[in-house]
């Protein structure tokens, strides 16, 4: 890694919450890329902490159930060394008649510095951030997933984990340039593709979404994807397949008929994957319905799938989106120079 | 004050096609004279209004009242005060008060609660059905004896049985019906309009033939029973199109669009804020486009304001959950002058025809007017007045605007009273 155009980089960080990533710039995504694998090294070393956000306060208020995002961050954030508090909705005061802005000012009143949000419905981080700003509180706001519109972490830990995959030792945006990445199951309803797109288009890969056009609406050309509504042209000569989440209630609203003809169609198979590259590498956001997305054999087959690559690059990416975020520049750990 | 001259006002009136700079004699609340110059005869007001703007008093063909039910969203006294700001001088209600207005005893009680000095004219939708259900008539007669302006529920009838039969039955009255074509199925649990910004934003979507088949449908009703029919809420450019078709085919409807339709659309989504929420959701910037031509060209009647007054806690809540709709009343008049009319997209008198004339035309009733002879209903405008949209200067007890805190210019600065009297809204004081 080059270390002085990574501190360039870093100085140059202005972002004070990260919403989605539909305005995020290249040397942005170059500079969580850097910065991940800094905080990847230090995790793979025998003391993984640094003090880097010591005295610092990390809010995670997930409104919405989660394990894996949730334990990421929280993680993340004690590995910086930052105080982790905690708030889930069914332990909250929004029982109680409070709004959400007055759960967050309640945090800001504990001395909140950062706030990791996810709720269920879509703008709940900006009405967040909107009213730290109004109240010049400081705070920085973080995504960590609402409703169907973005969950920006998650591209960037998958930006990072197929960028490393390319480039071990300089994970870098311009390393997707021209890659063939299809995303396929149920595009609509999936924060993580809708990420996901921008950080792809932004890196030059070629996006293609494969699905029913129930699940993958037409309406994905004019954001830049190439929509297909079977698996095979979508599969050609992919260099990575992103197999998405779908959810039992799909049936009900009347996007698919069954699961069993849902895998039929698209679900990931070793004789599908045969349509790609050779080196064709196997992503999903989890959690997975095995047998319904992809099967069990290319999941488990550690040549196909980085599905855990993906999760233990989040708590690095998590770590680096943390540490930028709370202006960590200006107080870089030792360790890191 | 009954008696006043306004000197040198720029008086505009639809109905006569009149555009110019006059003076203007209101003698005990009707208009006296209008001249180029008038002397004023002894012991008038003179009220020099030059770069003012006089047109009829402005008519909203629905809003939501809040009380009696909900009055921590709004009071009446609130609301009246709103829409006096706004240069209102008569406003309809929509009947869905808790309890609902679907029985003649739910006007009785309102004379009480408008007081003896109600500055305004107001006037009661009464209901279609029974506690706004869409299942069982409302006593229909019953409630037109009492005085209701018309008959709507508001919100969308069930299935197009129900409506052929109400339809039928107050057809001998010839009086307002208005209708809301909305397919509830076809909606689903959508929150914002079909398209590549509701996409990208993971908006559960709205199809446009959400409106447009129930539309088609009621149309078709409409031409076969021939009872005249209001349409509600359009916010479509095939709307337009199909109003069009209907109304050269001699189907007897009329049919308005909430203001913010002409101003807002799926572009301005991206902030998800909670106050952009509405029913029927932003259109595209196509639909707006279309719905200002279709008011120009006059296949869109009117201009409603369906002012919705919502708590702040009920509306700070997220996006997709916020409780539809916005008020207006303070905001109607400025923000379409502002970006219609400033920028020419609109003449000025455009603007008041879909605000006042063709809304009262649309329930039956005259037009105010500003021609000699007639009532003194009135409201003066004054384009140029900057402000800031503020709790206290929308003069109402809600703010759920997507223009809090924003600025604006033009401001409504006087109206008429309910007997034509000169009302300033500029003293401290004068209107809420």
């Amino acid at each position: 890694m080059v270390r002085a155009e990574e501190d360039t980089l870093t100085h140059l960080w202005q972002r004070r919450h990260l919403l989605s990533l539909a305005d995020f710039q290249p040397w942005e995504y170059d500079t969580v890329l850097q910065v991940a694998a800094s905080f990847e090294a230090v995790l793979s070393r025998r003391t993984k902490k640094v003090p880097a956000l010591q005295g610092k306060v990390v809010a995670v208020l997930f409104f919405e159930s989660s394990t894996r995002t949730r334990g990421s961050f929280e993680l993340a954030a004690k590995r910086l060394s930052a105080d982790t508090l905690n708030f889930s909705a069914g332990t909250s005061s929004l029982t109680k008649g409070e709004t959400i802005l007055d759960t967050a000012k309640t945090l800001v009143a504990m001395g909140t510095d950062l706030m990791v949000i996810r709720h269920q419905q879509a703008g709940v981080p900006d009405l967040i951030a909107e009213e730290m700003d109004r109240s010049h509180t400081g705070v920085g706001v973080l995504n960590a997933g609402d409703g169907q519109h973005a969950h920006p972490t998650q591209a960037l830990l998958d930006l990072f984990t197929m960028c490393t995959v390319l480039d071990p030792e300089a994970p870098r945006l311009e390393v997707l340039q021209g890659k063939k990445v299809a995303i396929v199951g149920d595009v609509r309803h999936s924060r993580v593709a809708r990420s996901n797109l921008h950080s792809l288009l932004a890196a030059g890969a070629e996006v293609h979404l494969a699905g029913p056009p129930t699940l993958v609406p037409e309406g994905f050309t004019e954001l830049g994807a190439q929509v297909h509504w079977s698996l095979e042209p979508a599969l050609r000569d992919a260099d990575f397949v992103m197999a998405l989440r779908l959810q039992q209630e799909r049936m009900a609203g009347h996007f698919i008929p069954s699961l069993r003809e849902y895998h039929q169609q698209f679900g990931i198979t070793r004789e599908r994957l045969a349509l790609c590259k050779p080196a064709v590498r196997l992503l999903h956001p989890g959690p997975t319905n095995r047998g319904v997305e992809l099967t069990s054999d290319v999941m488990d087959d550690p040549h196909l799938s980085l599905v855990s690559r993906q999760v233990t690059s989040g708590v690095a990416v998590r770590m680096a989106v943390l540490y930028l975020l709370a202006g960590g520049a200006s107080e870089r750990p030792a360790v890191m120079r | 004050m009954r008696d006043y001259l306004l000197q040198q006002v720029r008086c505009l009136d639809p109905v006569s096609g009149q555009d110019a700079v006059l003076d203007i004699w209101v003698a005990a609340g009707r208009i006296e004279a209008m001249a180029p110059q008038l002397s004023p005869p002894s012991g008038v007001t003179v009220i020099p209004a030059a770069g003012r703007i006089l047109g009829p008093g402005l008519v909203d063909l629905y809003s939501h009242s809040s009380e009696p039910g909900y009055e921590s969203r709004e009071t009446i006294a609130s609301l009246l005060a709103a829409a006096q700001g706004g240069g209102f001088t008569r406003i309809h209600l929509l009947p869905d008060m808790a309890p609902p207005l679907d029985r003649p005893a739910g006007l009785a009680d309102w004379p009480r609660r408008l007081g003896h000095e109600c500055p305004i004219q107001v006037g009661f939708w009464g209901a279609l059905t029974q506690n706004l259900a869409g299942e069982q008539m409302a006593e229909l007669a019953d409630l037109r004896q009492a005085g209701v302006v018309g008959f709507t529920d508001g919100r969308p009838l069930p299935h197009l049985g129900l409506v052929r039969r109400l339809l039928e039955y107050v057809k001998p009255w010839g009086i307002p019906v208005a209708l809301w074509p909305w397919e509830s199925r076809l909606a689903g649990v959508g929150v914002a309009r079909e398209g590549a910004i509701a996409l990208a934003l993971g908006l559960p979507e709205v199809p446009a033939s959400t409106e447009t088949a129930a539309l088609a449908a009621l149309l078709e009703v409409i031409a076969s029973v021939d009872t005249a029919v209001h349409l509600l809420r359009i916010s479509t450019a095939r709307s337009v199109e199909l109003l069009r078709q209907a109304r050269n085919s001699g189907v007897p409807v009329t049919a308005s669009t909430p203001w913010f339709h002409l101003l807002l659309s799926t572009t301005d989504l991206g902030s998800l804020h909670p106050h952009l929420r509405v029913t029927p959701p932003l259109g595209t910037p196509e639909d707006r486009e279309a719905l200002i031509a279709g008011i120009t060209a006059g296949w869109v009647d009117a201009v409603a304001v369906d002012h919705t007054p919502y708590t702040y806690e009920e509306k700070t809540v997220p996006f997709g959950v916020a409780p539809s709709g916005m008020v207006g009343y303070g905001l109607v008049l400025p923000l379409l002058w502002e970006r219609l009319v400033t920028p020419g997209s609109w003449e000025a008198r455009t603007l008041w025809k879909a605000l006042s004339t063709r809304p009262a035309a649309c329930l039956g009733q005259a037009p105010p007017q500003l021609i000699p002879g007639s009532r003194a209903e009135w409201v003066l405008f004054d384009p140029d007045l900057p402000w800031d949209v503020t709790p206290q200067t929308l003069c109402s007890q809600a703010i759920n605007t997507p223009w809090l805190h924003q600025s604006c210019r033009g401001r409504v600065v006087a109206l008429s009273s309910i007997d034509g009297s000169y009302r300033s809204l500029e003293q401290p004081g004068a209107s809420c």
